[in-house]
């Protein structure tokens, strides 16, 4: 009994109860088309994106702050793999690392001013997200192809239709029925839960969302690894850039621009505070997954049209903040259990 | 003297230079520029950024934030727009656009101030219903195709070629302004914005002074999507998205600071009109518009930055004067008790 109750407080039960809700009520809704494992895979490498963002962005939430630059930072280096390939000449995995660390460039940049300057987190990632996605749009300017076409014909796709090489990454299945990216992002979960639960690096960060004078007071370095978050989430933003580019085969400078919104929410409903100190890698991966179960379900089982998925994922982030916020105020209790006295 | 100094230290006025310090710079580039027309031309074309970063300054005062306006002003564009298809009076749309924009805001102000739900996620939920429900009333197609002259309104001008939705606009800001900075009510926002704990202190009610910030809000955006339905006379289904961002960018760059309690509603109409002109600015400058957001964001940054160092600056400025001060007196207080000895 008394671990049923420890399990209930833990927000990642939670979450994993829903998650099994979702399965049951989408699979007794419509059985045959719902319950697929490979439409079900192909549903979480949609918002692959925002599920790998969310990943680091918990990193920074936990720290206190926040980046809503990130999914800016897609079409970056989407557009910067096109154009050095494509135009420059590159090799395709040269270009894949200069991608990189220039996404880790940017998140070092915007983390310097957030860190060493002390300007609000907000304000400074929201200035990345203009000058971040404008970079994207003067690149995509250098190329010789159009930049509404988009750069495609990345390498490559045998003729039996089997995808190797770069493409591979987006496209191609590992033992015949695992996607690489989910097989990306499950490497991933586990390497930020390390970092996170297990580090030293970890503790650090958590101590800074919960007081950072004191952190900073006991001898940790707090600015460079405020600023270390954000190059975190830099890369994670390159990697999913990489990812959306090699599925689609299409470098873009305007991918991702509209995540944003669906990385915070993904990350917030994975239980972790927004004025940091609290969190967890589990949570943001299961709440992730539960968004895009809700996208891939609710227009196969309910028939909602696919382009109106906003209302229902809205109602249900509201429905499911509020009750939290409730409960956590002992609001919800006191109504169920009025004048019960303790003493 | 002192009177120049005092003028500088009014936060709005630094913002008011920085735009004069840019329409300067592109003159100095292309003096084609500095015609009467092209600069009042930027001032009119910022007719929808000031309404909304005028609402949403009123949250941002509180130390909250709001990121559902731009849904609610795509909302209300497209229920003009569907209003202005069958020659509706553009009355019944203000009516509207003050009702929706009313019912948003209390909806984020309880799960804000009542439920407190961090304001930056419960108006991303809002902003995903308000803009499903775009979809639902605009039926997933793009509003176009007005009857009658709703769409000639936006450019009737009301005098010296300013137009008449821009003088309207700036007394509505004037107003706002005024009320935020000159009577008891608005100071109320400020002090809420300042410290929470302390308003209530005093006897001001936090919850109702958030939820007034949320309202107003809410009929900023709704009235600024009529004036975006008349100005573009084409609504598609994502109209707005993004809009809050810029919205929030023009109150950064007007000086206000985003934890709340301080700047003012000068200073946000100020930074849309730096935001909505730099587009034209870029155009004499002779550079393509695919600059506008990398500039937009360098001036965020550069504009953010300076005035965080600024701060910093003063606050340690401030610290070595005490220390001085201090030292001073135990100093003064030790060569009196030395004296008394000797």
């Amino acid at each position: 009994m008394k671990l049923v109750k420890q399990l209930f407080k833990r927000w990642e039960f939670i979450l994993l109860i829903l998650l099994v809700l979702e399965f049951v009520v989408f699979g007794a809704a419509n059985p045959a088309k719902f319950l697929r494992p490979a439409s079900i895979l192909s549903s979480i490498t949609n918002y692959i994106s925002i599920c790998i963002i969310a990943l680091f962005v918990t990193f920074v939430m936990i720290t206190g702050g926040i980046d809503i630059q990130a999914s800016s930072i897609i079409g970056l280096t989407s557009i910067i793999i096109g154009v050095s390939w494509s135009d420059g000449g590159l090799n395709i995995w040269v270009s894949v690392l200069l991608a990189i660390l220039a996404a880790a460039l940017c998140g070092a940049l915007s983390g310097f001013f957030i860190a060493y300057c002390g300007v609000q987190p907000m304000v400074v990632t929201l200035g990345g997200s203009f000058l971040y996605s404008g970079l994207g749009l003067l690149i995509s300017g250098m190329s010789k192809t159009p930049a509404y076409q988009g750069i495609s014909g990345f390498p490559s796709k045998t003729e039996t239709g089997a995808f190797v090489g770069f493409r591979f990454l987006g496209k191609g299945m590992l033992f015949g029925f695992l996607p690489t990216q989910i097989f990306i992002y499950i490497v991933l979960i586990i390497l930020c839960s390390v970092l996170l639960h297990m580090t030293k690096y970890g503790r650090k960060i958590f101590l800074i969302g919960v007081n950072p004078q004191a952190a900073e007071y006991s001898g940790i370095n707090t600015r460079l690894v405020i600023m270390s978050t954000y190059i975190l989430t830099g890369i994670g933003a390159a990697i999913s850039g990489i990812l959306l580019t090699s599925n689609v085969d299409s470098a873009k400078s305007d991918l991702g621009a509209t995540f944003t919104l669906s990385i915070i929410t993904a990350v917030v409903l994975g239980g972790t505070l927004s004025t940091g100190g609290k969190g967890s890698i589990i949570g943001t991966a299961l709440a992730s997954i539960i968004i895009c179960i809700l996208r891939y379900g609710l227009p196969l089982c309910f028939g909602v049209s696919s382009q109106n998925l906003d209302l229902p994922v809205g109602v249900i982030l509201i429905i499911i903040v509020v009750g939290r916020a409730l409960a956590e105020s002992g609001k919800l209790y006191r109504f169920f259990m009025p004048k019960k006295k303790t003493s | 003297m002192s009177k120049i100094k005092n003028i500088l230290q009014v936060r709005w006025m630094s913002s008011l230079l920085f735009l004069i310090a840019l329409i300067i710079l592109t003159g100095l580039i292309n003096s084609d520029f500095l015609t009467y027309d092209n600069i009042v031309a930027c001032f009119n074309a910022s007719v929808v950024f000031t309404l909304l970063a005028v609402g949403i300054s009123f949250v941002i005062m509180t130390g909250e934030i709001d990121v559902s306006i731009g849904s609610t002003m795509g909302l209300m564009a497209a229920i003009s727009g569907l209003i202005a298809q069958e020659k509706g009076s553009p009355v019944k749309m203000l009516i509207l656009a003050v009702v929706i924009g009313t019912v948003v805001g209390i909806i984020n102000g309880l799960g804000v101030a009542y439920f407190g739900v961090p304001s930056l996620i419960f108006t991303l939920g809002t902003c995903g219903v308000i803009r499903g429900l775009v979809y639902i009333v605009s039926q997933g197609k793009t509003v176009e195709n007005f009857a009658g002259d709703f769409t000639g309104y936006g450019t009737q001008v009301c005098f010296a070629s300013i137009t008449w939705y821009y003088a309207i606009v700036f007394v509505i800001a004037i107003i706002a302004h005024l009320l935020l900075t000159r009577t008891r009510r608005g100071k109320y926002f400020i002090a809420v914005g300042d410290n929470p704990g302390g308003a209530n202190l005093v006897g001001i009610s936090v919850f109702w002074t958030k939820m007034a910030a949320y309202v107003l809000s809410g009929v900023f955006a709704g009235i600024s999507g009529v004036a975006f339905a008349s100005k573009y006379g084409q609504i598609t289904i994502s109209a707005g998205n993004g809009y809050e961002m810029s919205a929030i960018a023009a109150c950064v760059l007007g000086g206000i600071s985003l934890s709340g309690g301080l700047g003012n509603i000068a200073g946000a109409a100020i930074g849309a009109i730096i935001m909505s002109s730099v587009t034209r600015m870029l155009v004499f400058i002779g550079l393509p518009s695919t600059y506008d957001d990398a500039i937009t964001g360098i001036m965020l940054i550069t504009i953010v930055v300076i005035d965080a160092l600024a701060q910093r600056s003063a606050i340690e400025n401030a610290r070595r004067k005490r220390l001085l001060m201090r030292t001073a007196l135990t100093k003064a207080d030790t060569d009196a008790k030395g004296g008394a000895e000797v």
